[in-house]
């Protein structure tokens, strides 16, 4: 594939992204879609830079924002879109909903809606497979805010204390909710693990995904090639509310300007000419999902009781 | 028939599971060092590997996270806690990913831990260090929760959790029982799920006891004390507060009418409050007297000996209550004050 390919293949797989969560918002007023959504809307570079770099048996851990990572780690349409349905073709049949996707046939693993949880199980996935000789790799994704939880520091410590081979993305959008990144913490995200001994990366245009996924797949290769822990930081800007389909600028914690910059920098929303040369397709590959999903049965009694134990 | 203490039958499981499968790792702080968990993990790291019989850091809820990961990636972890109070730093990992991972995702997953922790009760070991969690844990679905009273129910559930059961299983032992040696049946095992049933310890006639871990030995002692005097008591071991064998309950409460539920922990919202609960629906007119609950008072633990002997039931106020619910009187009371010193053999710190 040249890099002209590459482009366009990435670049269709953000579009569907962004279209699919923007169909997610014109739909979700009927309240056919039964659960919260955290919408990925600007940040899907970081999720196609990172996946394109991986393959099914690498596992990947992330958040209750994950329909990004859900679409770029190969997460079927169909099951995702009847899991919000709250069907029971859904990836989870219906008991997931959208913070809790899974796809263990292309290695999303989980999900969590409790901030920086999935961290240590991926430090253990990734221990466990180092001592059963598995290929895969385990990477995991968490925000700026799961840096400030207590089983951060504990997971980065047994990492590096048992060289580890997990990579840590830390998705940085500078907001927990509505508290800016600089209300909340008195460290640098990098020199904090750098006093693990945990080597980081920083990468500084989050738009690019091209150049996210040449820097991740080196990185990839070297933590396979020399077993260890490392952390790359990916700025970002999420364009949406926290939770929700809607924007929240009249909440006075950030401006539309601050969006701009992101914007700016955004292919889908600069490189209008191929949009228009991909929408339709992706279009129709969401029309079919929804479908899909408005077809599919409501769980039943039984289903309820289903997978407790 | 061969005797075997509760700490030496914990050893045997431990051993068992490392041969059993070799996917099975040990993880817990101190595992590994001269003490080796109270002596249950000694020379297992010799004979397996540092790897197998891990020590941790002091990181309860990333470790149990790790746990939890390493086994969703194909590894049996077992998890130690020499104090279950050390469990509440874990509870995110335990309560909202561990309980949680096989429904949130539709099946997809299991999640096989295996968590030890010990119940501290013995000497002045206050109030961060003697608590008894399991009808907090017990209350959310998606977890086990067994509280072996014997050598012989370590030997069966332990194996039966560790190598047969797919989801996570929370093992309260009781310090105090360590040192006491039990018979152990070696070829009467109870396998499969049936290793997490209730035990029908004694058959009696006048009142039910039903009780957990340690409880269940207390029972015994009153039991036979008031064999003297005529009076009959039926026990069961009630093993695991998950499990609950209502059948077993309710059969013997129809008999005798009378039940006393004896737990060690708290008795609010407790294993007592569970009971009453399944007899209030499920056995509604069986009692002639109303149900006691035996536990400790609704204080955290004293660490002096003077109020901790009147924090935690004594064998002098069982037997009472047993002789009340009968309508017994003109029968001695035991003056014991402290059920630690019956049982407390060891030593110093722990």
């Amino acid at each position: 594939m040249n890099d002209k390919q590459l482009y366009k293949k990435m670049f269709k797989q953000a579009l569907k992204i962004r279209l699919v969560e923007e169909d997610i918002i014109a739909r979700y007023q009927t309240d056919k879609i039964q659960s919260p959504v955290h919408l990925s809307i600007g940040q899907e570079a970081v999720a196609v830079g990172i996946c394109e770099s991986l393959s099914d048996e690498d596992l990947l851990f992330s958040t209750y924002r994950s329909h990004a990572f859900y679409l770029a780690k190969g997460g079927d349409l169909n099951k995702m879109m009847a899991e919000l349905y709250g069907r029971i073709d859904g990836c989870c049949k219906g008991k997931g909903g959208s913070m809790h996707l899974a796809a263990p046939e292309v290695g999303f693993v989980g999900t969590s809606a409790i901030v920086a949880s999935s961290l240590p199980n991926a430090v253990g996935a990734a221990m466990a497979g180092q001592m059963l000789g598995k290929k895969g790799l385990v990477v995991v994704v968490f925000g700026d805010g799961a840096t400030e939880e207590g089983v951060y520091h504990e997971s980065l410590n047994y990492a590096s204390l048992h060289k580890i081979p997990v990579v840590f993305v830390c998705e940085n959008n500078e907001y927990a909710v509505h508290s800016k990144i600089a209300d909340r913490q008195s460290y640098s995200i990098l020199e904090h693990a750098n006093v693990y001994g945990i080597e980081t990366h920083q990468i500084i245009d989050g738009a690019d995904f091209v150049n996210i996924h040449h820097t991740f797949s080196e990185l990839c290769a070297s933590v396979k090639n020399d077993p260890r822990p490392v952390l790359i930081e990916i700025p970002t800007c999420r364009y949406k509310e926290h939770v929700g389909p809607g924007e929240d600028f009249s909440g006075g914690y950030r401006t539309e300007e601050e969006l701009a910059q992101w914007k700016a920098k955004d292919a889908l929303e600069v490189n209008s000419e191929l949009v228009a040369e991909c929408k339709d397709e992706v279009l129709a590959e969401i029309a079919v999902s929804v479908e899909f999903a408005e077809n599919s049965p409501f769980p039943q009694e039984k289903d309820l009781y289903d997978h407790v134990i | 028939m061969k005797t075997m203490s509760y700490g030496d039958a914990l050893a045997s499981a431990m051993l068992s599971a490392l041969e059993d499968n070799e996917n099975t790792v040990i993880f817990g702080q101190g595992a590994d060092d001269f003490k080796g968990v109270f002596g249950t993990t000694l020379g297992l790291p010799e004979k397996f590997g540092k790897h197998r019989v891990q020590d941790t850091p002091l990181s309860e809820d990333a470790m149990t996270g790790i746990c939890v990961g390493a086994a969703l990636n194909g590894l049996k972890p077992i998890h130690i806690h020499i104090r279950a109070d050390f469990l509440f730093l874990a509870l995110n990992q335990i309560l909202n990913m561990a309980a949680k991972y096989k429904y949130m995702f539709g099946g997809h997953y299991d999640v096989p831990i295996f968590i030890r922790a010990v119940i501290g009760r013995s000497w002045g070991q206050g109030a961060q260090h003697s608590q008894s969690p399991q009808s907090l844990l017990a209350h959310f679905p998606g977890l086990k929760v067994i509280m072996p009273a014997t050598s012989q129910s370590i030997l069966e559930s332990y194996k039966y959790a560790i190598n047969d059961y797919s989801g996570p299983v929370i093992s309260l032992e009781h310090r105090l029982l360590y040192d006491v040696k039990f018979d152990v049946e070696e070829s009467q095992l109870r396998k499969g799920s049936d290793a997490l049933k209730s035990y029908f310890v004694r058959s009696g006639t006048d009142v039910t006891i039903v009780a957990t871990s340690i409880m269940v030995l207390e029972a015994i002692r009153a039991a036979k004390y008031l064999e003297n005097y005529g009076i009959s008591c039926e026990i069961i071991d009630l093993h695991s507060p998950t499990d609950i064998d209502e059948e077993l309950i309710l059969n013997s409460l129809n008999k005798t009418g009378r039940i006393v539920v004896a737990d060690t922990s708290w008795v609010s919202f407790g294993v007592s409050a569970e009971i009453s609960r399944i007899i209030c629906q499920k056995g509604f007119g069986l009692l002639k007297k109303p149900l006691v609950s035996l536990g400790m008072v609704a204080t955290p633990c004293p660490t002096a000996k003077a109020l901790e002997d009147l924090y935690y039931p004594n064998q002098g106020q069982f037997v009472e209550e047993i002789l009340q619910l009968v309508d017994k009187k003109d029968i001695p009371i035991p003056t014991e004050k402290s059920m630690a010193d019956v049982y407390k053999k060891f030593k110093g710190p722990f």
